[in-house]
């Protein structure tokens, strides 16, 4: 049977925005994550440190529902994350590549997706999220002739575009030059004030030592929370 | 009603974006629709035959020279979502799957029906039988097929979309699966194509349940082949 999706506003509820409980994966026979499990509370903001193939990557598609774990699972607001088209709604992504369909212009990748979420009003809603990122003057420029730096800024605007409680962002300070990077340090910072759940990976510790609530580390599958490096705490950060 | 409003606006948004993107870089397109015209000219030239024995075979090599264009078609559709990274941004919309896959198939028809048009054009011109003749009913067995073909071409290029050396990979498998097609299709047109039409609806009856049978199946598991 055709499952619908239909626009469905996140729930008033106590639950924490992002659960996951024994999440195990193994990719070509190799683990990537062994018994993860992790509660993030609303307004925090979780920067998840590793090494390259360290499987952060990984871990960011399974909270995002992309990619179904071996074991264990992943909820967004106590509601199961996988293959729920109307949950959706509770998390924006940006991943390491931006995203952006490279023929059409910044207003109307922008406006594609408000389209997606169902917003009323799609092409207000996108000019405001250009403002927001400061690249109203390049609306009409095609996505694919504008900066890295510009098209990160945009793939942002598309994540956070119906305003979700949740933000996932791949690696988000990747080839943005000083200004680029101030900016998104100064929006993220910006998003923890308006008690948005963040979080992102990085390879930059004194960085997230500066914008995170809480560091977390990848290492041989096990998540460590750096506050606490305790063996006992090497593979449950709840 | 209003999820299945949602659905049918995302629909239109989806395919929207496609058309557009297409309008804008018609990347791969002239090589495409130049295929399609060598096709129908190398076959012209080679068969010096009677105009008789001609309509036989101009019928299934019409359909063959289809599916190694239509092949190009289908290719390029997942191929484009891919190379900019937004197939994953496309599958985490708040819209169901089976939604996504209509989309894909409604736009991979529409290109399907422009190499035909191509296809017709050349045929009609490099060669002397009249493809013509019965244009609502031809144009019905073009439409039938081309559903069935684009129904198989997008679930498979979606199965096939994350891997490496997925082109070839395509062919192999869409060649087995649209088999029924273009024989169905080849054999209606032969039908057709006959001074007294012979029993051609039987063809396109079969081209319409094949139709059926892929679209429902491709709405329905589309989203576990898209599952990484």
């Amino acid at each position: 049977m055709l499952r619908l999706a239909r626009f469905d506003a996140p729930p008033e509820t106590d639950a924490a925005p992002l659960s996951v409980r024994g999440l195990s994966c193994a990719l070509s026979g190799r683990t990537i994550l062994r018994d993860v499990s992790l509660t993030i509370t609303a307004g925090e903001a979780v920067a998840i440190l590793g090494a390259n193939g360290s499987g952060k990557t990984t871990l960011l598609k399974c909270l995002t529902g992309r990619l179904r774990p071996n074991a264990g699972e992943v909820r967004w607001f106590d509601r199961p994350a996988h293959r729920t088209p109307s949950a959706r709604h509770s998390i924006g992504f940006a991943g390491h590549d931006v995203a952006l369909y490279p023929e059409l212009t910044a207003r109307e990748n922008l406006v594609f997706a408000a389209r997606m979420h169902g917003l009323p009003d799609p092409d207000r809603i996108a000019d405001e999220a250009l403002r927001r990122v400061g690249l109203e003057r390049h609306a009409g420029q095609f996505a694919g002739r504008l900066s890295r730096g510009m098209q990160q800024r945009v793939a942002i605007a598309r994540a956070v575009i119906h305003a979700p409680p949740i933000v996932i962002l791949d690696e988000p300070f990747t080839s943005l030059d000083a200004d680029g990077r101030q900016w998104l340090e100064d929006w993220l910072n910006g998003q923890r004030i308006r008690n948005r759940t963040l979080v992102w990976t990085s390879h930059d510790d004194a960085q997230t030592r500066r914008l995170a609530t809480r560091q977390l580390e990848l290492h041989n599958g096990d998540l460590i929370d750096l506050a606490h490096p305790l063996p006992a705490n090497r593979r449950r950060c709840a | 009603m209003t999820l299945l409003l949602d659905s049918v606006r995302a629909w239109c948004w989806l395919l929207h974006k496609d058309l557009l993107r297409e309008w804008r870089a018609p990347r791969g397109w002239s090589g495409m629709l130049l295929l399609a015209v060598v096709l129908a000219a190398l076959i012209e030239m080679q068969l010096e035959l009677p105009r008789e024995l001609k309509r036989g075979l101009v019928a299934g090599l019409f359909w063959l020279a289809a599916f190694f264009a239509g092949t190009l078609a289908l290719e390029r559709s997942f191929a484009a979502e891919r190379e900019c990274g937004c197939w994953s941004a496309l599958l985490l919309y708040p819209v169901a799957p089976g939604t996504i896959f209509l989309a894909k198939l409604t736009a991979n028809f529409l290109a399907l029906c422009l190499v035909d048009a191509v296809l017709v054009a050349a045929f009609t011109i490099f060669s002397d039988v009249p493809l013509l003749t019965r244009p609502a009913a031809f144009a019905g067995i073009l439409l039938l097929a081309n559903l069935g073909f684009a129904s198989v071409g997008t679930l498979l290029g979606a199965l096939t979309s994350g891997i490496q050396q997925r082109g070839s990979l395509l062919v192999l498998l869409l060649l087995p699966l649209v088999s029924p097609v273009i024989l169905s299709a080849a054999q209606a047109t032969r039908l057709l194509l006959a001074d007294s039409p012979g029993d051609w609806q039987r063809w396109a009856q079969l081209l319409a349940v094949f139709a059926v049978v892929f679209v429902s199946l491709g709405t329905l598991v589309f989203e576990f082949l898209t599952e990484d």
